[in-house]
């Protein structure tokens, strides 16, 4: 990729605050609010900087209310920001909106864009008309998704009668149908089963490699994350924490290790190192969590190795999963870099 | 690319609301039902009424009365709803989607609205002037069913600007429910669906006349049973006036609305 290409995100010193009306309690206090209502700021982001390279998947993450959905809508163009500059592709979002949405497509967790009560290929042939495409090349692009996507059938039956995960699916393929050189996705595999959720990623993964379409996603989910980007960003309460390669913020945040043993004869494990704790124990397995800032794995193994003759040993990471939950409760670690 | 390709987004938009609307026809079926069960009532009130007052009121009769009755039911029975839409979509956030499209918002809704309300329209006119032939014999005036294929879409268009306005409302507003109730009492009332505007005292038919609630409905109405009276040429120039200055408030509300937009959710 060309170092003078465009930026697909370039935001500085984003901020947007809210003014709320907060209505009183009680009957009395509604009558009240009518005359005198009490208004509230609240501050959705606070002066944020973002940089996205083209083609590249980064993941926007943070608890709810931190402010991820408030920064899409802003780098989609449907909420204009209180101040801070901020180009998507080259364009200012909310005053290119149109222009903007041209060339990036857009998936809005369980908030449908299909037509309800009719089949899939309706709202994609659409989609195709309101983007300009013209009827064959449109018929040949969704040809191209549904086989691509193996949407196969799915795309003939009217909307009502698919499943979560098959119009999940489908609504991916409606926002790649115009070609966008950026994918906005929000909480896109929300209340999918497993194997849904694995699906929608792959048609994520796919479009991104074989197009070199940018993918932005926001997400709870570790596994979406794990499996589409490289690079996190952290929100918390309207500002940027964290901002790293996925792997090096497993590495810095969580200094622990899991290690499973399981021995050949039953022993008992006593005299553990400091910074080992005993998570899980039977006769002849345990599950150790060691802080390796303060115990070395090799002690450890050593210390297993004394106790008694080892049949089986995993030593793994802490789970995604249980990186976001720490970020989130115990506060974002300094970046690696 | 031809100079009307633009429009094709827009002629798109509006086939898929049809295709929409017809997959469930019973809201189209259920007003048509509705219109003629309102001409069966309404015949029999005035009827009663002009046994009463005699061949003709205020230059209206019965046949008059009926087929005015009979239009200005089709247009409030055909309204397009942007309003409930609209509402609906800032709340559940789906209004999203409409802002991230390369078209017109306000075009959008347009298309989107002529597409759903035309297999209405279509099944409360056949119904509707149905209902009322059989109840009173042939239209009027013959030149007033000419002037439809204009009223119609004028008022629909008046109707599409006040809905749409309300429902912009809705951007800054939580609800606009009460907003959407007033306005279909003011039709009812002051856009003279219930009685004739010529009915009305004087003072109080000059008044309502001026207003856009009668442009919507009296005017195609009145229209359609008197299109050669002395101010045919006045309540369509009005009509024209009330579009003119609607658009201006609904382009007016939409930039407004769109700086103050709050879209629920995440």
């Amino acid at each position: 990729m060309s170092s003078t290409a465009t930026p697909a995100i370039r935001v500085r010193d984003l901020r947007k605050v809210f003014t709320v009306t907060r209505r009183r309690a009680g009957l009395r206090g509604a009558l009240r609010s009518l005359v005198a209502p009490v208004r509230s700021e609240v501050v959705a982001l606070a002066g944020i900087d973002l940089d996205m390279e083209p083609g590249e998947r980064l993941a926007l993450i943070g608890p709810n209310g931190a402010g991820k959905s408030t920064a899409i809508k802003i780098l989609t163009g449907i909420l204009q920001p209180t101040s801070g500059a901020c180009e998507v592709l080259g364009l200012v979002p909310w005053r290119q909106r149109e222009t903007l949405a041209r060339r990036v497509g857009t998936v809005f967790g369980q908030r449908p864009q299909l037509w309800y009560h009719l089949p899939a290929i309706e709202t994609l042939r659409l989609l195709a008309a309101v983007h300009d495409i013209d009827r064959r090349e449109a018929e040949r692009r969704i040809g191209e998704l549904a086989g691509a996507f193996e949407l196969g059938d799915l795309l003939d039956v009217p909307v009502r009668k698919l499943s979560l995960g098959q119009r999940m699916r489908c609504e991916v393929a409606a926002s790649l149908v115009h070609r966008p050189r950026l994918l906005l996705l929000d909480e896109p595999s929300i209340g999918l089963d497993p194997v849904a959720k694995h699906r929608i990623r792959q048609m994520v993964l796919r479009a991104s490699e074989r197009d070199g379409v940018g993918v932005l996603v926001t997400s709870h989910d570790a596994g979406d994350i794990e499996a589409l980007c490289r690079r996190v960003v952290i929100l918390e309460h309207g500002r940027i924490v964290y901002r790293d390669e996925l792997q090096n913020l497993k590495r810095s945040y969580l200094s622990s290790k899991r290690v499973e043993v399981h021995f050949a004869r039953p022993v008992t494990l006593d005299r553990l190192p400091a910074g080992v704790r005993l998570e899980r124990q039977d006769a002849i397995s345990a599950l150790l969590h060691v802080d390796t800032a303060r115990a070395s794995i090799d002690r450890v193994l050593a210390v297993l190795g004394r106790a008694g003759e080892l049949a089986d040993l995993v030593i793994s990471e802490p789970t995604l999963e249980e990186v976001i939950r720490a970020v989130f409760t115990r506060g974002a670690p300094e970046p690696s870099t | 690319m031809t100079a009307l390709a633009p429009a094709r987004k827009y002629v798109a938009i509006s086939r898929i609301q049809v295709r929409a609307a017809l997959a469930y026809p019973l809201d189209a079926v259920g007003r048509a039902i509705a219109i003629v069960l309102f001409v069966v009532v309404f015949l029999h009130l005035w009827r009663a009424t002009y046994q009463v007052t005699g061949r003709t009121v205020a230059g209206l009769g019965l046949r008059d009365v009926v087929w005015y009755f009979a239009i200005a039911e089709v247009v409030m029975l055909s309204q397009p709803r942007t309003a409930p839409l609209l509402a609906q979509a800032v709340k559940d956030g789906s209004i999203a989607y409409q802002l991230v499209r390369p078209y017109r918002f306000l075009l959008f809704h347009l298309s989107a609205r002529v597409g759903d309300t035309l297999p209405v329209l279509a099944l409360t006119l056949v119904a509707g002037a149905g209902a009322a032939w059989l109840s009173v014999g042939a239209p009027p005036d013959w030149r007033g069913v000419a002037l439809l294929p204009v009223e119609l879409p004028l008022a629909w268009l008046l109707n599409f600007l006040m809905s749409t306005s309300i429902g912009l409302l809705a951007f800054v507003a939580e609800d606009t429910t009460a907003f959407e109730w007033i306005y279909n009492k003011l039709l009812l009332v002051a856009g003279g669906v219930l009685v004739p505007l010529d009915f009305f005292p004087g003072w109080l038919r000059g008044t309502a006349a001026l207003l856009p609630f009668a442009s919507t409905t009296y005017a195609p109405a009145h229209l359609f049973v008197r299109p050669g009276g002395p101010g045919a040429i006045g309540l369509l120039a009005l009509q024209l006036a009330w579009i003119a200055a609607l658009g201006s408030v609904t382009w007016a509300l939409y930039r407004h609305g769109l700086r103050r937009l709050v879209v629920n959710g995440g």
